[in-house]
C-alpha cells in the first residue's frame, strides 16, 4: 500500500490521533447513511445491515492495531472494514455489482475481504468468523508473526456453537486473538435480556479461562484502551482476551425490519449517547481539536464518501463471463 | 444425354397408344445437338398417352408420352410429385398413384405394427441411418425393447430397398455406357477449405473460360446427394452466376430436400458435369465416372483436416490430355 | 509382502511425512491424532517425529477445529485436519460449505483456503447408522470443494499430496475397511503425485463398462477378474476425484461397449454415481448404448447394526456380479 490508512496509539494523545479517531467514525457514519440511501433509490441489491451508532467500537479497536493484524467481521461489518482501513470506492463497488469492487460484485455487502489491510473478511454466517479469526491467531503462533486475530461479533453470535468452540480453542492453545463482542442488545430481534440467562456478558469469559472485559461500545477512548491492553496480553503472549463493548443501534436489523421488537423511547435515548458527539464534546473539552477543525473533518468525510459514490457508480458493472473459473483458485503447474 | 440439353427434336415415336412396353424398350426418339438419341422406357407398363407430335421442338422437363408402370420408376422419383423421372425426364408416370407403396410391400412375414417403441438408444441410431421402421422391427430384449440384434436382423423398408437396388442397377447401367469412352483422369491435393457452393461455383468458372470444350451455352453441375433413397443428382445452373450467399442457400435447401427424398423437378436437368463429394465416406480418392453426354466429371477426396485431393476425368473425344490438366490446375488454383 | 505394499493408513502417514518435510506450513489437527496415533492409526508416530507444534491433538470441537482450518489456510498454513467419522463432518458443516467452499468465489479471488480434510467413510466395520455413512454427494454438490475418494493404497498417497499442493478446499475421503490392508499395486516410493481432476482406467475391455467409486472399485475388480475367464471383458474406471469429475475415459469406454454400469456404496437416492449417468445420458455416447444404464448402489436407508443386516445394505460382489451378467446377456 502506497500510504498506510492507519494510525495506531490513543485517540486523545495528539491532535493526529483526535483526527483519526473522529474522521472515521464520520466516515463510517456517512458511509452507512449514503448506503442507506443509495439502498432506498433501488441502485443496491438485496439487503444492507448497517451500523449507524456504533461506530466508537470498530475505530477504536483498529487504533491498537497494525496493518498486519487480522480481523473478521459479520454481516453488519462495514464499519470494521472501514476502521481497518478499506478503500471507500472499492467497498461502494462492490455494493453495486462493479467489477473494481472487492470481490467483483460476487461477493456484496456480507462477504468484503481486502488482504492488504489484514481484513479476512465479513460474513453471513453469525459466528462464522469467530473460529477463522482463532485459527488465523493459531497461524501467526505457529508461524511466530507476532500479529493478532480480532473477532468482531454481536451479542446474538456469543450463543452460537462456533462462538463457544472458538473460545476454547483460544483458552486451551493460548491464541493472540481478540474476542470482540458489538453488544447492542438485540440478535435480529431477539434481546439479549430473553437470549441470555446471565446479566453479565463478560462472566462468559470464566467459563473458558479467559479474562472478559466491559466497555462502554460508544466512548471510543473507552474502547481503545480496553483493545490496546488486550493486543498487549496477546502479543506477550498471555493469550485471548473476551471483551463486551455496550452499543446500540439505530436502525433495524436489516431493510426489512420494522422494529416491533424495541421501543421509540429506547432508540430516542440511545440517539442521545452518539458517540460521534460525545468525542467531538470530550476533545474540544481537552483542547486537543477547535470546533472548526472538527468541522471540517466531518466534511472531509462527507466528501470522501460522495468522491467514493460518484467513482463507484461510473465504474463498470461486473460480468457473468469467467464465474465459472472464479471457484477454484487455479493450480500452479 | 438430355441433362445437356435444354431442347430436343422429337423424330418418331416407337409405341401406340395401349402398347405393352418392357423396361428398356424404345419409346421415340429425339434429335439433339450431337446425336439422334434413342429414349428407353424406364420400367415395364403400358402406353396411355402421347402428348407430343414427330417434328416438335420438346422443352427438356416437358411430357412427350405419358406411360402406366406396374412398379415404382426409379433413382429420381421423390416423394409423392410423380413428375418426369431420372435420365429419360420426358416420360411421365401417373399422377394420382403414390409412387412409394404402389404395391403391397414384399415382406418375408407378417408386418406387426407397434405403436409404443421401446428400444435401445444405438438401435434407434441404426434403424434411422438405414430407413427401418422399428414399428416392424420384433422386440427380444427385456420389457419388449429393441434390442442392436433385433435390428440387425431386422428388413428393410421394402420400397426403401426397392430404389436403392434399382438405383445400383441405374449406376451399374451408367458405368457400361461410360466404359466404351476414351477418357483420362487427374488428380491433384488441395490446401484449402471450401463448402459445396463455393466449389461447384469455382468449377463452373473454370469451364466458363473454356467455352470451346463445353458443348453447351450453359454450365450445369450436377452434385451427387446421398440419402438412404439412394442417389440425387440435383443440377445447379450456372451456378457461378449467383451470389454465393444465394448459392450457399439453394445447396443447402437443395441438399436438405435431396436427404428427405425430393429433389425440384428443374433441378434434373441440364447438367454439363458431376461433382461427386467422397469425403463424407471419409475416401481419399475414387477415378470420377463420366455421365452420359457429359464431358467432364469431378470427385472431391478427403486425405487429411487440411488437405484434399480433387480428381477430374474427361472426354477425351472432346477434350485431350493438356487441356484436361488445364482446367484441374485451373481449378485448384482458384480453390 | 514386498515392503512396497503398504495399508492405506501407512500410505497416507507417507504421504503426510512427506508433505510435513517437504513444506514447513503443513501441519495436521484432529481429534486424537497426536499421541493416541489417530483413531484408525493413519498418523501413527507422527507426533513423535514432528512434535506437538506440528500434530494437534484437538477436543471435540469439529466446527471449531474445522474453522480453525479454513483460518490457518487463509493465514499463510497448510493445515491437514481430520475428523474422526465423516458422518460428524456435519457439525462442521457451516465451516465447510459456507466459509471454505465459498470464499475463494465470494471473496473475488482475493483469498484462498488449502486445506485438507481428511475422514474415514463407509460400512462394514458394525458401526452402525451414525458412523458408517458415505457422505460423497454432501460434498460433491457444492461448489468449491474438491473432492477425492482413493480407492487404493497407491493412489491414496499420489492423490493426497496432489490434494496438499492443491490451492483449494479437498475432501479427502477414505474407507475404513481400506486403511488395515495393502491394495494390489505396490505404493510408489518418493514424492510423487497423481493429479486431481484425472480418472483412470484400471482395466480394459470390450462388452461392459463399469464406473465405480471407492471400496466398489476393488470389488468391481474381482469381478472383471472373474468373469474375464468367461470371456466377459470389462473395462473399469475408478475416477478417483469425483469432483471435479473427468467423465473423458467413461465416454470413450461407453463408445466401445455400449453398456455401463454405475456403482456406488452410498444410498441410490441423489447419490454421487448419479451424475455420472447423468453425464452420460446427456451425451452424444447415449446414441452408443446397445443398454440400458444400470446402477448398484446402497439401499435408501440408515446403516443398520447386525452383520447380516448390514451387509444387505450394499453392494456385494455378488450383486456386482450379477448385474454384470444380466446385462451382457439380455442386451446384445
Amino acid at each position: 500500500m502506497s500510504v498506510n490508512p492507519l494510525l495506531m496509539g490513543h485517540p486523545l494523545s495528539s491532535p493526529e490521533h483526535a483526527r483519526h479517531a473522529l474522521l472515521y467514525m464520520w466516515r463510517i457514519r456517512k458511509f452507512e447513511e449514503a448506503v442507506e440511501d443509495l439502498f432506498g433509490r433501488g441502485m443496491m441489491h438485496g439487503t444492507m445491515h448497517l451500523s449507524i451508532g456504533q461506530e466508537a467500537s470498530p475505530t477504536g479497536m483498529c487504533m491498537a492495531l497494525t496493518l498486519q493484524d487480522q480481523i473478521t467481521s459479520t454481516h453488519r461489518g462495514h464499519g470494521h472494514c472501514i476502521a481497518k482501513g478499506a478503500d471507500l470506492t472499492r467497498m461502494i463497488a462492490e455494493l453495486l455489482g462493479k467489477k473494481i469492487g472487492y470481490c467483483g460484485g460476487r461477493g456484496g455487502s456480507m462477504h468484503i475481504a481486502d488482504v492488504e489491510t489484514g481484513n479476512l473478511g465479513a460474513n453471513g454466517v453469525v459466528g462464522g468468523g469467530i473460529p477463522i479469526a482463532a485459527g488465523a491467531a493459531l497461524a501467526s503462533k505457529m508461524m511466530k508473526r507476532g500479529t493478532v486475530a480480532v473477532s468482531f461479533f454481536g451479542d446474538g453470535a456469543m450463543n452460537e456453537g462456533a462462538f463457544h468452540e472458538a473460545a476454547n480453542l483460544a483458552a486451551i492453545w493460548n491464541l493472540p486473538m481478540i474476542l470482540f463482542c458489538e453488544n447492542n442488545k438485540y440478535g435480529m430481534s431477539s434481546s439479549t435480556e430473553k437470549a441470555f440467562a446471565i446479566d453479565n456478558l463478560a462472566d462468559r469469559g470464566k467459563g473458558y479461562g479467559i479474562p472478559g472485559v466491559n466497555v462502554d461500545g460508544n466512548d471510543v477512548v473507552a474502547v481503545y484502551e480496553v483493545a490496546q491492553a488486550a493486543v498487549d496480553r496477546a502479543k506477550a503472549g498471555n493469550g485471548p482476551t473476551l471483551i463486551i463493548a455496550e452499543t446500540y443501534r439505530w436502525k433495524g436489523h436489516s431493510r426489512s425490519d420494522k422494529n416491533l421488537y424495541r421501543t421509540k423511547e429506547e432508540i430516542e435515548e440511545w440517539r442521545t449517547k452518539d458517540p460521534i458527539p460525545k468525542f467531538i464534546a470530550r476533545v474540544i473539552e481537552e483542547g486537543i481539536l477547535t470546533q472548526e477543525q472538527c468541522d471540517a473533518i466531518q466534511n472531509e468525510a462527507i466528501e470522501a464518501i460522495k468522491a467514493a459514490v460518484n467513482e463507484a457508480v461510473k465504474a463498470e458493472s461486473a460480468e457473468p463471463s469467467g464465474l465459472l473459473d472464479a471457484v477454484f483458485k487455479a493450480v500452479s503447474a | 444425354m438430355s441433362m445437356t440439353m435444354e431442347t430436343g427434336e422429337l423424330i418418331n415415336f416407337h409405341v401406340a397408344v395401349g402398347d405393352q412396353v418392357k423396361s428398356g424398350d424404345v419409346l421415340f426418339e429425339v434429335m439433339t445437338d450431337k446425336i439422334d438419341m434413342e429414349v428407353e422406357a424406364p420400367a415395364d407398363g403400358v402406353i396411355e398417352a402421347l402428348v407430343a407430335n414427330p417434328g416438335d421442338v420438346v422443352e427438356i422437363g416437358k411430357p412427350v408420352l405419358i406411360m402406366l408402370t406396374e412398379t415404382e420408376v426409379m433413382a429420381f422419383d421423390f416423394g409423392s410429385d410423380n413428375e418426369p423421372v431420372a435420365a429419360v425426364e420426358v416420360v411421365a408416370v401417373p399422377a394420382p398413384v403414390a409412387p412409394v407403396i404402389a404395391e403391397a410391400p414384399v415382406v418375408a412375414a407378417p408386418v406387426i405394427l407397434n405403436e409404443t417403441v421401446k428400444a435401445v438408444p444405438k438401435a434407434r441410431v441404426e434403424a434411422a441411418n438405414r430407413g427401418i421402421d422399428l414399428r416392424t422391427v420384433r422386440a427380444t430384449g427385456p420389457d419388449r425393447t429393441i434390442t442392436m440384434q433385433d435390428v440387425n436382423g431386422a428388413q428393410l423398408d421394402p420400397a426403401i430397398a426397392k430404389r436403392q437396388a434399382a438405383n445400383k442397377a441405374l449406376i451399374a447401367k451408367g458405368i457400361e455406357m461410360t466404359r466404351g469412352i476414351a477418357q483420362a483422369s487427374f488428380t491433384r491435393s488441395v490446401n484449402a477449405n471450401f463448402d459445396h457452393a463455393q466449389f461447384i461455383a469455382a468449377w463452373a468458372k473454370v469451364l466458363r473460360n473454356r467455352p470451346d470444350l463445353a458443348a453447351h451455352q450453359h454450365v450445369g453441375v450436377a452434385l451427387i446427394i446421398e440419402s438412404k433413397y439412394g442417389s440425387a443428382l440435383p443440377v445447379f445452373r450456372d451456378p457461378d452466376q449467383s451470389s454465393i450467399a444465394d448459392l450457399t442457400a439453394l445447396v443447402a435447401a437443395t441438399t436438405d430436400a435431396a436427404k428427405n427424398g425430393k429433389v425440384p423437378i428443374a433441378m434434373l436437368s441440364g447438367a454439363t458435369t458431376t461433382v461427386f463429394d467422397l469425403t463424407s465416406y471419409s475416401m481419399s480418392s475414387a477415378t470420377p465416372l463420366l455421365f452420359p453426354n457429359q464431358v467432364t466429371s469431378v470427385t472431391i477426396g478427403y486425405e487429411s483436416a487440411t488437405t484434399k485431393i480433387v480428381s477430374l476425368t474427361i472426354d477425351l473425344n472432346f477434350c485431350d490430355f493438356y487441356d484436361g490438366a488445364l482446367l484441374l490446375d485451373a481449378l485448384v488454383a482458384s480453390l | 509382502m514386498s515392503d512396497r505394499m503398504l495399508t492405506m493408513a501407512e500410505a497416507v502417514r507417507e504421504a503426510m511425512s512427506i508433505a510435513f518435510d517437504e513444506r514447513p506450513e503443513v501441519f495436521l489437527l484432529g481429534e486424537d491424532v497426536g499421541i493416541y496415533g489417530g483413531a484408525f492409526g493413519v498418523s501413527g508416530d507422527m507426533y513423535h517425529r514432528y512434535g506437538a507444534e506440528r500434530v494437534l491433538d484437538t477436543p471435540i470441537a469439529e466446527l471449531g477445529i474445522v474453522g480453525a482450518a479454513v483460518g490457518a489456510a487463509l493465514s499463510g498454513m497448510r493445515p491437514i485436519v481430520e475428523i474422526q467419522f465423516s458422518d460428524f463432518t456435519a457439525q462442521a458443516m457451516d465451516q465447510i460449505a459456507n466459509q471454505a467452499a465459498k470464499i475463494h468465489f465470494m471473496l473475488g479471488g482475493a483469498l484462498h483456503v488449502p486445506m485438507v480434510l481428511r475422514t474415514p467413510q463407509g460400512s462394514g466395520t458394525g458401526a452402525a447408522a451414525q458412523h458408517s455413512q458415505n457422505l460423497e454427494p454432501w460434498f460433491a454438490s457444492v461448489p468449491g470443494l474438491k473432492v477425492v475418494v482413493p480407492s487404493n493404497p497407491a493412489d491414496a498417497k499420489g492423490l493426497l499430496l496432489a490434494a496438499i499442493d492443491d490451492p483449494n478446499p479437498v475432501i479427502f475421503l477414505e474407507h475404513k475397511l481400506l486403511y488395515k490392508i495393502p491394495g494390489r499395486d505396490p505404493v510408489p516410493e518418493g514424492s510423487t503425485r497423481i493429479p486431481l481432476g484425472v480418472s483412470k482406467v484400471v482395466r480394459e475391455g470390450k462388452d461392459l463398462t463399469i464406473v465405480a467409486t471407492g471400496i466398489m472399485v476393488n470389488k468391481s475388480w474381482e469381478v472383471a477378474e472373474k468373469l474375464a475367464a468367461e470371456g466377459i471383458s470389462i473395462t473399469l474406471i475408478d475416477p478417483r476425484t469425483i469432483s471435479p469429475l473427468d467423465m473423458n475415459p467413461v465416454f470413450e469406454s461407453v463408445e466401445k461397449t455400449g453398456r455401463l454400469l454405475v456403482v456406488q456404496e452410498g444410498p441410490a437416492q441423489a447419490g454421487f454415481i448419479n451424475e455420472v449417468i447423468a453425464q452420460l445420458a446427456g451425451s452424444s455416447s447415449f446414441g452408443s448404448l446397445i443398454a440400458p444404464i444400470k446402477r448398484l448402489a446402497g439401499m435408501n436407508i440408515p446403516i443398520p447394526y447386525a452383520p447380516q443386516l448390514e451387509k444387505a445394505a450394499v453392494p456385494q460382489l455378488d450383486d456386482i456380479e450379477a448385474a454384470a451378467r444380466e446385462i451382457v446377456n439380455n442386451w446384445r
